[in-house]
């Protein structure tokens, strides 16, 4: 308890909130009315979606070959779209789960977020490896179902299969963390709520939750528990994401780095995408006191290292390739640097290494326009990256004869930008149904009513934080009301 | 011959662009491998079939040399306008440029067969769908014809016209090209000078194979032990390789088109192969050697090697490419999804996807498909069979007769066509078998043997009629 | 059967471990504590034993990880062996990614439909809170009067010394 806020820490909530209030501001959200600037921006994701979902429609109705997918490069922006969005998803499950096994107290303002973030980011990236398919109405064939074929089961041996089974595991696990981590709010929002529709359907999902402690016991072993597995789950994924590539045989493709390479990757891109969308949501909800400078900070600083992980990857690959004295690896690598996608490995590399650098000055990690700024160069920066390991490996392998080129389709571009409506539509559509930052678990880190009686607590904190009993205002106080 | 690179700007004037021209070229009309003099110009086989040295399809166009073109300022694609005296419309031809290596400097070489008429059922060949180009050109054909420029002398068709002049039109077309990567080495901005050359073909020259019959072998390291265990695969029955002597081929392409017959690979049209989305099971790999105009032409046809360890297999999520215990690559159709992953992950670049319904249902065009093969549809992968419906044939019809199979019973479609005899197809266990001995041969090789997935299509070095020992000989 | 319960609200969590400490020295018996948050160190202070979901969390865990890796064995070295890119027929380093995802799935659904039936926690189940605002901001005691030794008035006593803003008895039936 008293290791909650040792001696030198500032409260991460500000605005000495007391927990009524915790549930006043984030309900509040939801008990107004949408804003006009909800709406502005739910229609235009929306639309963005739909346009996104007619590209797709046309594309399965008509055949692949509507996108610009040749016979020597088979995946381009079908699997990059598909690891970006599993990256940018990583970062949600590393705030929920890594950071809470870490005991690191600020993710609780951001891990509601970020788990609905890494929820619809599976979900876009999922859509990819679905339509990809020359088939995609045969998708269920990559499920070992018994059947009348023999039976004829799946080949386990296929990263492809691995992959299936990752991400619906990790959809899977990362929905029930969520929904799990949402029962005692959805709780606290029925028991605000007036009687009516609403409140039947939040009654409804919220399970019966009552706070009570025998059960808020087996909650938190529980959570403990999904943490402990969603961890070494979030590193499987983006590992098993990456043997797509490295246990292929293609040079560029099939290098060793790349499972701690994607993952750093995914931590980088996916902290980027967290902070673009809190950076928004707290202006746009009024959530500076829950969101603070402090914990874009500490954001600021895990892209930083990450990014530098992923500049030594890339360096590392250029080392490994000249040191292999492998021909094919040493091309492909001098041909990312200099070859006709030279201006993508170099959009790459100036997103994701240079520009991040920038976020080891304090004044810049404490400007809200520059983070955001960089937050998107480093997303852009990130989804170069696929492009580029997916595209420069192919579209000039081992023999001469087949290289070609590659480049998009309008409906190629429209599907990504599809996903990007989908993402933001269904992100938007939760900002508003549900408490967008876990007050539950914000209640357990204020300093409200936590100072006397522990001797460990700082003097500064004593100081700064007057006794919660004396400071509730003496007009909520029921005394006067009890019976005996 | 004066050149000039558009000293004036005569567009502004006459709004015919700026021009560089050149004069006195020498045109040479010849009649082209697949179409000959045009008379096959509806057949849309070898119409997509690509010419064994340019790797074009569905056009002609102006060959020039690197060094014409260097002279005239023209890059590939460029629409030249090539006059042979007089103004009338017959005697100038307007078509895209093709810079051919090795060709003389003041030929400009066009093929004939083209503007056929009859190449006018091509306006709707190919995929229908939003971006789509089409098949035939401006003049609703396939190509241009040649044949006005054609001269007769002394009661015979001359074929050779001198001074004719060739001037750029200042427009571009893009040729439907299935290889874009002319050269054996890589460019050479890319890569140290020991590693431009790909070592994926093994050439010698005579002399120096009469020397030693193992000149020109490439060395890797190949690893030749085996984490696997042996006894899980051994390949006890039938054990099915091919051999393809590189000294023989030609590049002719009669494979090619015979494998398309027998396969019943679509034709896909213009726009799918602008797209790199050629059909053809198995490709005519053309490289160059060399620099400039001084190049040394290789053919090496490839097909699917059906690798004993092949890299496409093992990354099929739902088992629709597997091994037969007869060392067949399968490829089970009806099971393919459609992730492209096999492709992808082949070294080779041999398979082939259905981006389309290619094949539609047509009552005539039916009668042209092979029954014993499966029609593909769209979104699924496809490749080299080893002509698997010959093999089963054979060995049924082995069996009635009760006889053991003899050699040379099966002959896939590439075999059976190859007029130089360059492939051999036949049972490796069978040690009385033709390919059982080319596999010992001292100019045996298989290409990216170093990557260890074990083709079964072996090669035969490149021996060229030389008297130097050296020039082609490299060292991998 | 009924039972008396006394009931005593707070407004942090620091009154409420403290009287929660205070209780249990006396003896008395916590029916429970209703909290708007898991306050840390509560179930120590209140002597409830540690959940035994671990526990099913293993289990599972092992149960899925092994039913997959021979599933994944049977369907392809047993059931129908089928020879893929040369590879031996049980090819178990290839099996590993599936078979944690496997276990992970297991593991992770598991534990949470053992904890909604532990609980109980099921949809549209009626929540019964003692008290209206424990879900928001109050932290409420459940003792039970066990027995003629309990009294009332003395506990009342020894609640709202630690500021007890609420406290009532009410019969319960169980």
């Amino acid at each position: 308890m008293a290791d909650v806020q040792t001696g030198l820490r500032k409260p991460w909530i500000l605005g000495d909130k007391s927990l009524t209030q915790v549930s006043q501001d984030i309900c509040g959200i939801l008990e107004r009315k949408p804003t006009a600037m909800w709406w502005t921006a739910f229609l235009i994701s929306l639309s963005v979606l739909a346009v996104g979902a007619a590209a797709t429609i046309y594309q399965v109705a008509t055949g692949i070959g509507t996108w610009g997918l040749n016979k020597t490069v088979g995946w381009a922006f079908d699997i990059t779209n598909f690891v970006f969005w599993i990256g940018i998803g990583h970062a949600g499950t590393l705030i929920s789960a890594i950071l809470f096994l870490f005991r690191q107290r600020w993710r609780t303002s951001v891990n509601r977020a970020a788990e609905a973030m890494t929820i619809f980011a599976v979900i876009c990236a999922a859509l990819f490896p679905l339509i990809h398919m020359g088939r995609p109405w045969l998708f269920f064939w990559v499920f070992p179902y018994p059947n009348f074929r023999g039976p004829l089961w799946i080949n386990f041996r296929s990263p492809l299969v691995w992959d299936f089974f990752a991400i619906s595991t990790y959809f899977t696990i990362s929905a029930v963390f969520w929904y799990i981590g949402l029962i005692p709010d959805l709780a606290t929002i029925r028991d605000r709520a007036k009687p009516g529709i609403r409140r039947r359907i939040i009654s409804f999902f919220s399970m019966g939750w009552d706070g009570s402690y025998r059960s808020w016991i087996r909650y938190e072993i529980v959570y403990l528990l999904l943490a402990g597995l969603a961890t070494p789950l979030v590193v499987s994924v983006h590992t098993i994401v990456s043997w797509d590539f490295a246990t292929a045989i293609i040079p560029g493709w099939h290098t060793t780095i790349f499972p701690p390479y994607f993952v750093a990757g995914a931590i980088f891109s996916g902290f980027a995408m967290v902070l673009t969308l809190m950076i928004i949501a707290r202006k746009v909800m009024g959530l500076e006191d829950y969101f603070t400078l402090r914990h874009i900070d500490a954001m600021c600083k895990i892209i930083i290292v990450t990014g530098s992980i992923v500049g030594l990857a890339y360096l590392t690959e250029f080392f490994v390739a000249a040191y292999s004295s492998n021909p094919y690896e040493q091309f492909v690598f001098i041909n990312r640097a200099l070859g006709p996608f030279a201006w993508a490995y170099w959009t790459m590399v100036t997103c994701n290494v240079i520009s991040p650098q920038l976020l080891w000055f304090k004044s810049v990690r404490s400007c809200i326009p520059m983070v955001f700024i960089l937050t998107i160069v480093v997303n852009i920066g990130m989804w170069f990256e696929r492009f580029v390991i997916v595209v420069t490996s192919l579209h000039r392998d081992y023999l001469p004869s087949s290289w070609a080129d590659y480049s998009p389709t309008l409906i190629e571009i429209l599907t990504l930008l599809g996903s990007f409506g989908l993402f933001f539509s269904a992100f938007l559509l939760f900002c508003r149904f549900l408490p967008v930052i876990a007050m539950a678990e914000v209640k357990g880190i204020l300093s409200y009513g936590k100072s006397t009686g522990h001797t460990e607590t700082s003097k500064e904190l004593e100081s700064s934080t007057k006794p919660g009993h004396a400071k509730a205002p003496v007009g909520e106080r029921e005394l006067e009301g009890a019976s005996a | 011959m004066p050149v000039t690179v558009g000293a004036i700007n005569t567009a502004a004037v006459s709004g015919i662009p700026a021009a560089s021209e050149g004069e006195n070229y020498t045109l040479v009309l010849y009649p082209k491998v697949g179409l000959g003099d045009g008379r096959h110009a509806y057949n849309s086989w070898l119409q997509e079939l690509p010419d064994p040295v340019t790797k074009v399809t569905w056009d002609n166009y102006a060959c020039l040399s690197v060094a014409a073109a260097r002279e005239l300022g023209v890059e590939q694609g460029d629409v030249l306008r090539i006059a042979a005296g007089g103004s009338d419309e017959s005697s100038t031809l307007e078509l895209p440029a093709y810079i051919q290596p090795g060709q003389h400097d003041k030929v400009v070489a066009v093929a004939m067969g083209y503007g056929q008429v009859s190449s006018a059922r091509f306006v709707d060949a190919g995929p229908e769908w939003i971006l789509r180009r089409p098949t035939v050109g401006d003049n609703g054909l396939v190509g241009k014809n040649a044949a006005p420029l054609l001269s007769l002398e002394g009661g015979g068709l001359r074929y050779i016209r001198p001074g004719v002049s060739v001037s750029k039109t200042g427009r571009k077309t893009e040729l439907a090209c299935t290889q874009t990567h002319h050269t054996i080495t890589v460019p050479a901005e890319l890569a140290t000078a020991d590693t431009l050359r790909r070592p994926i073909v093994q050439e010698t020259t005579l002399a120096a194979f009469l020397k030693d019959p193992h000149s020109g072998q490439h060395h890797f390291h190949v690893f030749e032990g085996d984490l696997y265990p042996a006894e899980d695969h051994p390949y006890t029955g039938h054990r099915w390789m091919m051999a393809i002597d590189l000294t023989s081929c030609s590049g002719c392409s009669a494979c090619v088109v015979a494998c398309q017959v027998e396969n019943n690979v679509p034709v896909v049209g213009r726009d799918e192969v602008l797209r790199r989305r050629d059909m053809q099971w198995m490709r005519i790999d053309r490289y160059y050697s060399g620099e400039g105009d001084e190049v040394d032409v290789i053919h090496q046809p490839m097909l699917c090697q059906h690798c004993e360890n092949a890299s496409c297999e093992n990354v099929c999520p739902v088992l629709a490419t597997v091994h037969t215990d007869e060392g067949l690559n399968a490829q089970v159709y009806n099971r393919c999804v459609g992730t492209r992953y096999c492709a992808n992950n082949c070294a080779y670049k041999v398979r082939r996807f259905n981006w389309f319904n290619y094949l539609h249902e047509d009552e005539v065009e039916n009668l042209v498909l092979n029954p014993d093969v499966s029609v593909r549809s769209r979104g699924i992968m496809e490749k080299c069979s080893f002509c698997v419906q010959r093999i089963q044939e054979a060995k049924i019809e082995a069996k009635r007769h009760g006889e053991p199979l003899a050699d040379g019973a099966v002959k896939p479609a590439c075999q059976q066509s190859c007029p130089m005899q360059a492939i051999v197809f036949g049972d490796a266990n069978n040690p009385d078998s033709q390919i059982a001995k080319l596999i010992q041969s001292p100019r045996q090789f298989r290409v990216l043997e170093e990557i260890n997935v074990r083709p079964s299509v072996h090669y035969l070095t490149l021996v060229r009629n030389r008297t130097e020992e050296e020039g082609s000989v490299h060292h991998g | 059967m009924n039972r008396r319960i006394f009931m005593s609200v707070h407004e942090c969590e620091e009154d409420l471990l403290g009287v929660v400490k205070a209780v249990r020295q006396q003896g008395l018996k916590i029916v429970d504590i209703y909290t708007p948050y898991p306050v840390h160190g509560l179930d120590r202070a209140a002597g409830f034993g540690p959940s035994r979901l671990p526990w099913i969390c293993f289990v599972l865990g092992l149960l899925g990880a092994g039913l997959k890796v021979w599933f994944e064995f049977w369907t392809t070295a047993q059931d129908w062996p089928i020879n893929v890119g040369g590879k031996p027929w049980d090819s178990l380093p290839a099996f590993i990614p599936v078979t944690f995802e496997v276990m992970v799935l297991f593991a992770g659904v598991g534990t949470v439909i053992a904890l909604f039936i532990a609980t109980p926690l099921y949809p549209g189940k009626k929540a019964v809170t003692p008290f209206a605002r424990t879900t928001d901001d109050r932290f409420a005691l459940l003792l039970e009067e066990e027995d003629a030794t309990f009294d009332p008035d003395q506990v009342r006593m020894l609640c709202e010394r630690y500021n007890a803003v609420r406290v009532e008895e009410r019969e319960e039936k169980y």
